[in-house]
């Protein structure tokens, strides 16, 4: 049997989406959504479900899609997932549960990220949201960042009936969801309507506070039963060359704080300012190089280069990603690794040195390993450089708790049960990790959850 | 949390002092702490310098530079603020030193100056020497804000000599260093004669903790906006500072990135001003 071509899904146009930062998917119809579902297999043995770090119930979600039972659709996969609306955008499908879809191999996978998306969009719109009991169980929890991890740690806990307060950095809950990741690709209402349903189910949110800083993680043990610590991985790395201190040298996390929590391309309506050249380097090929990337076009730069020591296939970015990018122009420099950067007397970025790569044998994640090859250096002309080489767990936090258990870059060490060397304080996501997925974040919320309950009632 | 004006006074011509309620920033505030302001939902997160806490009010000195502490200027009593977080940074250690300086000429460095020297002045066997420089007789602040009685030994000076001594702080301590003992020189303000301070006073071979102010964004240590160059390695001055030993700061980095945002700084300006015009 022929198997039917994925519903494709309709974008804006790559040459008017570079002018603004609205969603480049414009999401399923209600008919191109069942049309789509209705592709599911429905094998017996689901291998997209073990795809999942959130477990969710994809094969009978799809069923309900098909049968039009979107409420109940929602419900499904609200039960396992926080915020479907979001990871239904931002997920590397094509490494999880689609990648392990049958179809797959006919290069038509079920499109389970935009069904998922189109489920919850739908929600939104007609208003609908789980109820969840407010009765407590008169015990407490302490959630440190309101990222990916900290949100699907709290909802869960939540559910089971204890007392949950989110502390937050920041003057708005979302994490990387929030500061990073940029509108055209997860839109702020969808955001703030996913982040909005903590708030209904009774997590108390407290924004600005900086937990070691302003709020006394002493306090907060005395205070709480137990701690999760999801404090993420913020801290920028750089490059630590010559001509870092330049005028015009960003860390992508500075670049995409300015365009996506400060809103700077609506500047000067919002104070905060962003310069951004006409020529601009991004170093490194991750998600977050494509977004500043793709924000750096948004913001009128006429040439943006991705400057990458691999090639864009064994690129950590998602797939969507590298493809949107190249429909939006952005210009791909593959097999250079960075060495300098220069400026002119006033300090501002000019160019940077680059020296060309070969692939030696494979490193320690299993992909090609590349070595500079010796003399043949060479000289791009930039006027604007933006690092995203990656980011390092946030050090505030760290410094003012010494007595916790850290690997020497910076990750929190903890058991098989999520729990650091501190009794009942748990850590997870991008804060043990150094950086990996939304997705993963949550998984691990769910399981620190799931440890925590258990703690509690055993203690 | 409603972060409402307590008292807004002018101090001079370009300056002026706000108290605002903001409870949990009072409780926690160390000399040398800054707090991170919005003023209104589309605001920026902006670096302000809390020289005392009271009860639940912090009190800043705000000049009146760009669109941001020009429309807080048109605030009143009883206005609120968005938002106000901290204290954020971590100040300088405050211990006995011995005979102490504090060091400054512009808004920022007084703010630091009474904080500090109110602090270090109850430490046993610190002796307090503050000076605090002005442009000229129209730009000294009030008796009451300025740190008289917080120091065993205060010099107020002006650049023209129009009130107290001749001259800026940089001279001051020129004379200081040659004639006295001095252990411990703070200083904050503006960044190139903090250059010049940290360059004096090594020759005299005194240590020097100075405010490197930066550009902050998100001022939690996540986006490297603030970076400093500390001997050759990076630090934050949002969290590792904004206080670093002056000896070793990069000064010529740290000059330039301040101005990074100058002419976009003058369109926000533009701005605002051609809506107040609609205003009135
Ligand atoms: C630009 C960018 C694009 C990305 N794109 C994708 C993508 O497309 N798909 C994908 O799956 N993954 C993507 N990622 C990775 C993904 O976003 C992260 O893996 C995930 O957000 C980690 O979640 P987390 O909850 O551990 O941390 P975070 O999302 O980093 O959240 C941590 C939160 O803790 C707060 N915090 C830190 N310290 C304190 C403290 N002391 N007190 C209080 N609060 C504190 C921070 O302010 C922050 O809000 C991207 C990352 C970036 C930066
Ligand atoms: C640690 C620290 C403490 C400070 N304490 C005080 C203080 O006590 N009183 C005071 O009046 N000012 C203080 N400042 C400076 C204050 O943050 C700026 O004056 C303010 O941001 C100006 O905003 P604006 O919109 O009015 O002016 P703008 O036109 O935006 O800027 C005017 C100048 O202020 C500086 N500046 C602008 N934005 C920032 C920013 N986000 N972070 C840091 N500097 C910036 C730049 O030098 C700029 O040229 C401090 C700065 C730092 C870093
Ligand atoms: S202001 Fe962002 S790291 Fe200091």
């Amino acid at each position: 049997m022929a198997v039917q071509p994925r519903v494709p899904m309709r974008e804006q146009n790559p040459a008017v989406r570079i002018t603004n930062f609205m969603s480049v998917p414009l999401g399923y119809s209600s008919e191109e959504a069942v049309t789509e579902a209705k592709r599911c297999l429905q094998c017996k043995v689901p291998m997209c479900e073990t795809g999942c770090p959130v477990r969710m119930s994809i094969k009978d979600i799809i069923k309900l899609i098909a049968d039009e039972e979107f409420e109940k659709a929602f419900y499904l996969s609200k039960a396992d997932n926080a915020v479907p609306a979001m990871t239904g955008r931002v997920c590397p499908q094509e490494d999880q549960c689609e990648g392990k879809c049958v179809l797959d191999k006919t290069g038509q996978p079920i499109n389970i990220g935009k069904l998922f998306a189109f489920v919850a969009d739908w929600a939104r719109k007609k208003d609908i949201l789980e109820q969840i009991p407010e009765e407590s169980n008169g015990k407490k929890v302490a959630i440190v960042g309101a990222g990916p991890a900290g949100i699907t740690c709290s909802v869960d806990l939540r559910k089971l009936g204890y007392e949950v307060t989110v502390f937050e950095a920041l003057h708005m809950a979302g994490g990387v969801l929030q500061y990073g990741i940029p509108a055209f690709r997860l839109p702020r209402d969808v955001v703030d309507y996913e982040l909005s349903y903590l708030e209904k189910i009774g997590v108390d949110i407290q924004l600005n506070k900086v937990v070691g800083q302003n709020v006394d993680f002493e306090v907060l043990k005395k205070e709480y039963d137990a701690i999760y610590l999801a404090t993420g991985a913020g801290a920028p790395r750089f490059l630590n060359c010559e001509g870092e201190k330049l005028k015009g040298v960003y860390s992508a996390n500075e670049f995409l704080i300015r365009v996506n929590l400060m809103k700077a391309y609506k500047f000067p309506d919002w104070d905060t300012p962003i310069i951004c050249g006409d020529k601009v380097g991004v170093i490194g090929c991750g998600n977050v190089a494509m977004d500043a990337a793709r924000c750096a076009k948004r913001l009128g730069a006429k040439e943006v280069s991705i400057l990458y020591r691999r090639t864009k296939q064994c690129a950590p970015a998602r797939a969507e990603e590298i493809h949107h990018a190249e429909e939006e122009g952005i210009i791909f420099k593959e097999m250079i690794s960075p060495c300098r950067i220069f400026g002119n007397e006033d300090g501002w970025v000019t160019g940077i040195e680059m020296v060309k790569t070969e692939f030696k044998g494979t490193d320690k994640s299993g992909r090609p390993r590349p070595v500079n090859v010796e003399g043949s250096e060479f000289i791009l002309e930039m006027d604007t450089i933006i690092n995203a080489l990656g980011t390092t767990p946030n050090r505030l936090f760290l410094s003012n708790v010494p007595e916790l258990d850290t690997y020497s870059w910076g990750g929190i060490k903890v058991d098989d049960n999520y729990m650091s060397n501190i009794p009942g304080v748990f850590a997870g996501g991008d804060a043990l990790s150094g950086g990996s997925t939304v997705i993963d974040a949550m998984g691990n919320g769910r399981d620190a959850a799931e440890a925590i309950d258990k703690y509690l009632n055993n203690p | 949390m409603k972060h409402t004006i307590t008292r807004k006074e002018d101090l001079n011509a370009v300056d002026y002092v706000i108290d605002v309620v903001a409870p949990e920033v009072a409780k926690r505030f160390r000399p040398g702490n800054f707090a991170v302001l919005i003023t209104v939902k589309n605001g920026e997160r902006i670096p302000m310098s809390i020289e005392r806490a009271e009860g639940d009010t912090i009190t800043m000195y705000i000049k009146r530079l760009g669109k941001t502490s020009r429309e807080l200027d048109t605030w009143n009593v009883g206005d609120a603020l968005y938002k106000v977080i901290g204290p954020m940074g971590t100040p300088p250690p405050l211990k006995k030193y011995g005979t102490v300086v504090f060091a400054s000429d512009l808004v920022c460095g007084h703010a630091e100056n009474n904080a500090m020297c109110r602090e270090l002045g109850k430490i046993m066997g610190n002796h307090i020497i503050s000076i605090q420089s002005f442009p000229d007789k129209s730009l000294i602040y009030p008796e009451k804000e300025l740190a008289k009685s917080v120091s065993d030994e205060f010099i107020l000076c002006t650049e023209d000599g129009s009130v107290g001594r001749k001259g800026h702080y940089l001279d001051i301590m020129q004379e200081l260093l040659e004639e006295r003992r001095i252990d411990q020189v703070f200083a904050g303000g503006g960044i190139p004669p903090l250059q010049k301070l940290s360059e004096l006073t090594k020759k005299y071979n005194v240590p020097v903790y100075t405010t490197v102010r930066q550009i902050m964004v998100d001022a939690t240590g996540m986006c490297g906006s603030c970076r400093v160059f500390i001997d050759g390695e990076q630090k934050l001055a949002c969290i590792d500072g904004p206080m670093f030993d002056g000896h070793k700061v990069d000064w010529e980095a740290a000059i330039s990135r301040l101005a990074m945002f100058k002419n976009k700084e003058a369109v926000a300006m533009e701005c605002y001003n051609e809506k107040m015009k609609e205003v009135v």
